[in-house]
């Protein structure tokens, strides 16, 4: 029972931290970011490349990871996403480009790092076990800890920052924020990159533990997507409340169906269809439409 | 902006007067491109003994297909990334079906469209109250999750699949046979080749009487304003549910034809990619557009066949394309003509 | 006159805000009957709770009797209860005369299948709702703009178009949400006449309107709200020299009023 918590926190922070680049660009957006995963790819590659190939720090790497990818979320918002924004009549634009971003890093990624898994050595040696009970590698502990304290501190600037309220109040009322001064431009473009800087980070903590693989990509988006409906869409609470249950779900659906193959995420979606006949705006979610 | 309502208001052709003309016109356009597609192309591929080309079109029929499905869930409003999963589901049906309990291929075809119909009804009730992105969201994941089921269902035979699916056998109604059993013949690409563009045909007429009916103007309404369409009395939760099943019956029908072709089915032969796909198709062809779906698979499936040789930079040119062209034409190919119209 | 509508006890409460507290009032047949109050008063939750696009959170709204809060939207309106809009509400992308003709639903008599097949019943559907949409329009001065795409109106042709959408569903009691707004004296006079010829034709109004020079002079009976709450109810006479109303309208002070 310990055991599952403790899994279902670990994971659950890694992909809060996931779900809320995703919820920050659509707050600020309205754009669903389907290169989401890939981003997480390409953060795990350059953490992979500084810490596994060239021996340096891990901490290193991890800021090298954090600042490759929010310069790369920079450069798609203004030369990619704001003129499709200017000139589109439908959303459908905005989400065609982002799933043609995420074919585009697809393929980077594949030309760059090749099909093979790769994975790095351990921060940390050595394996915490209380009284069999709970029984965790300590690199494992590390990791979320870090991810905790990353998530703790996203929290803190975007209440206290200058930028940070900016940020919300652009997401509150795009057109209020503009009448009241806020550089919408430029607010975009740095919540852009601070969202593609998270799963840049979460891919560089998590390559240190499960490795990372040139496909998964598109199934951590998709984890990122269900995170964002069970919290609601564009909610700062709401996509950490939906990365630890996501996190707590899996762990505990792995262990109560471990013998029936693997039916978790059958289960979990069908259980979030059940909960969106219910409350389509998600947990934390305002209500809309 | 110049708004000339009364000016020329009056001036304005009313439909009636030249729609007979009109009419005829697109019967005779229909027939002809049925005739081309079914008589002339076979012989230009016999001459030019290119076999190959039929697999090609033969995809490109289907897929179009499916695609005409997602079509229809964009002209009600909603945004469809959940097609690979019904042409997966459909695919499974009629493999488990034919293989594991003898059951003729034609009786699984409507089979597998109906069991696909009838999920998009426990799908689309509590999802179709979702609009906009968060439709999205939820179609997509729930490829990803048709996909995970079929690797951990005991029916659908896990990660290996169904492989060795026997090709079609005779149709026989009364001991006439209007289809031949696919073994007796000598090129069964060929039988492939008309069965799917027939069905694709068939699926194209429907779809345009469908959104020239009644009831096409009641799925545009929902398209335009949903609260309004429910306060004229319009069953807004019953209209979605019915073009969402149309939309996933067809999509059963695509996968399944895919199955019985490519002789096997596994859990990665429809995934996400190819529900992105779909939506591209449609969006690429024009969502204002019946045959708009069927321009775009033809274009998008032959653009990416004919990158095939650029070897492993195929995804990284077909991507920048797209890009490329969401940042010159973020409102779809459709919007040059629209452009061209005005000036 | 007998009573169409009656309203029961009504109250809608959103998290700790009453947006509509406990109201009652009736409403005649073929009567022209407004509900006014300042912003925030609750008249738009009020039109909401009545066209039943939101259910109350206590009491109840009566047709002739019978329970129609709780229902469906649509069964509302196949029912007689249809709430038309604010201006940006109409089919844009559509031409006005198919904006009107779609607003037949009500009367259909093929099903969706039949429309599909061309069923005898869909054919005859089809041409009746274009005679229809015919009169309508020219009822209400809009033949001349019948062909034009609904997004390209002026603002006074769409509230007309909203009312014309309204006379097609065949409602027996009319919800109009602010049909007046945004309009200028000329406009708003020819819109008066307009809803007038709707009464004429025996529906029964219901509308929420902030002009009060128009309300004056259309309605048959005024409902006041104000914070969720009815605080008067009358003629025209009756309600400009309440006290009530007065106060609250005295507390807003960009608000222009005609009292």
């Amino acid at each position: 029972m310990e055991q599952v918590i403790a899994n279902g926190l670990y994971l659950g922070a890694q992909y809060a931290l996931i779900a809320l680049g995703l919820t920050l660009i659509f707050a600020l957006m309205n754009v669903l970011n389907f290169a989401h995963g890939q981003m997480y790819v390409l953060g795990g590659f350059v953490t992979y490349v500084i810490y596994g190939q060239l021996g340096l720090p891990f901490v290193v790497a991890l800021i090298a990871s954090a600042i490759t990818l929010a310069a790369v979320g920079a450069l798609i918002e203004i030369y990619l996403f704001r003129p499709v924004i200017r000139k589109s009549h439908r959303e459908e634009s905005t989400m065609l480009l982002a799933a043609a971003i995420a074919f585009f890093l697809d393929a980077v990624i594949l030309l760059l790092f090749g099909e093979k898994q790769r994975g790095v050595p351990k921060i940390l040696d050595g394996v915490l076990n209380w009284d069999f009970r709970i029984i965790m590698p300590y690199d494992r502990i590390a990791i979320g800890v870090l991810a905790i304290l990353i998530i703790a501190a996203f929290i803190l600037y975007m209440q206290y920052s200058k930028t940070g309220r900016a940020m919300r109040a652009l997401a509150q009322d795009r057109v209020a924020a503009q009448l009241m001064g806020v550089q919408v431009d430029r607010y975009s473009m740095i919540g852009f990159a601070i969202g593609a800087m998270l799963a840049g980070v979460v891919g560089g903590l998590l390559v240190t533990i499960t490795g990372v693989n040139s496909g998964i990509g598109g199934p951590i988006s998709i984890k990122a997507f269900m995170m964002v409906m069970i919290g609601g869409a564009g909610v700062v609470s709401g996509a950490i409340a939906g990365g630890f249950i996501l996190g707590m779900a899996e762990s505990v659906g792995l262990t109560v169906f471990s013998g029936y193959g693997d039916v978790t995420y059958l289960i979990i979606f069908a259980s979030l269809m059940v909960f969106l006949a219910i409350r389509p705006q998600g947990l934390m979610g305002k209500p809309w439409g | 902006m110049g708004i000339e309502h009364n000016s020329n208001g009056g001036s304005k052709a009313k439909p009636a007067g030249s729609s007979l003309a009109a009419t005829s016109l697109k019967i005779v356009g229909a027939l002809l491109f049925a005739a081309f597609v079914l008589i002339v192309v076979p012989m230009l591929i016999n001459g030019a003994e290119r076999w190959d080309l039929y697999y090609t079109l033969t995809s490109v029929a289907l897929l179009s297909i499916a695609s005409a499905g997602v079509w229809l869930t964009f002209y009600i409003g909603r945004i469809n990334i959940g097609q690979a999963a019904y042409a997966l589901i459909g695919g499974y049906v009629s493999a488990i079906l034919v293989v594991d309990y003898g059951v003729s291929f034609w009786w699984t075809l409507p089979l597998a469209g109906l069991t696909c119909a009838a999920i998009s009804i426990f799908v689309g009730l509590p999802i179709l109250r979702l609009r906009g992105v968060y439709f999205a969201m939820v179609t997509l994941v729930f490829t990803e999750v048709a996909k995970m089921a079929a690797l951990a269902l005991p029916i659908t035979h896990g990660a290996s699949g169904i492989a060795n699916i026997p090709l079609p056998g005779a149709l026989e109604i009364f001991g006439l046979t209007l289809i031949p059993d696919f073994n007796t013949l000598e090129n069964s690409r060929y039988a492939f080749y008309i069965l799917s563009v027939t069905l694709m045909l068939l699926c194209y007429f429907m779809m345009y009487r469908l959104v020239n009916s009644r009831m096409g103007r009641l799925c545009y309404s929902l398209q335009q304003n949903e609260e309004l369409a429910s306060s004229i009395g319009v069953n807004i939760t019953y209209l979605r549910l019915v073009a969402y099943a149309i939309s996933s019956f067809l999509g059963g029908i695509g996968g399944a034809i895919f199955a019985a072709i490519s002789q096997s089915v596994y859990p990665s032969s429809f995934a996400v990619a190819d529900s992105i796909n779909f939506m591209l198709n449609c969006f690429l062809g024009g969502l204002g557009y019946v045959l708009g779906p069927m321009l775009g698979t033809f274009v998008l499936y032959f653009g990416w066949d004919w990158l095939f040789q650029t070897g492993k930079y195929q995804l990284l040119i077909f991507s920048s394309v797209l890009i490329a062209l969401m940042l010159i034409l973020p409102n779809g190919l459709l919007s040059i003509r629209l452009w061209g119209k005005k000036s | 006159m007998s009573d169409i509508l009656s309203i029961e006890n009504l109250t809608r409460r959103f998290g700790g805000l009453y947006a509509v507290n406990d109201v009652s009032f009736t409403v005649k047949e073929n009567e022209i009957l407004s509900v006014i109050g300042p912003n925030g008063a609750g008249k738009s939750t009020l039109f909401k709770l009545i066209s039943s696009f939101l259910k109350p959170t206590s009491g109840r709204v009566m047709l002739q009797g019978e329970k129609i809060s709780g229902l469906a939207p649509h069964i509302v309106a196949r029912k007689g209860v249809v709430r038309t809009f604010q201006e940006t509400t109409i089919f844009r992308n559509m031409t006005v005369r198919e904006n009107v003709i779609i607003a037949h639903h009500l009367q259909s008599e093929a099903s969706l299948f039949g429309y599909f097949a061309g069923s005898a019943n869909a054919r005859r559907d089809v041409q009746k709702f274009g005679q229809s949409a015919d009169e309508i329009l020219t009822l209400l001065n809009l033949e001349s703009v019948a062909y034009e795409m609904a997004s390209n109106l002026p603002h006074g042709s769409l509230r007309a178009l909203g009312i014309a959408i309204g006379l097609a569903t065949n409602a027996r009691v009319l919800l109009l949400d602010e049909p007046f707004a945004g309009m200028n004296h000329e406009e708003t006079m020819r819109t008066v006449n307009m809803v007038q010829g709707v009464r004429d034709r025996g529906v029964t109004v219901l509308l929420v309107e902030h002009d009060m020079a128009a309300v004056m002079k259309i309605s048959d009976r005024i409902v006041v709200l104000n914070f969720g709450e009815k605080i008067a109810e009358g003629t025209a006479t009756e309600i400009q020299n309440d006290e009530r109303v007065i106060e609250a309208y005295l507390g807003i002070e960009d608000e222009s009023i005609g009292l």
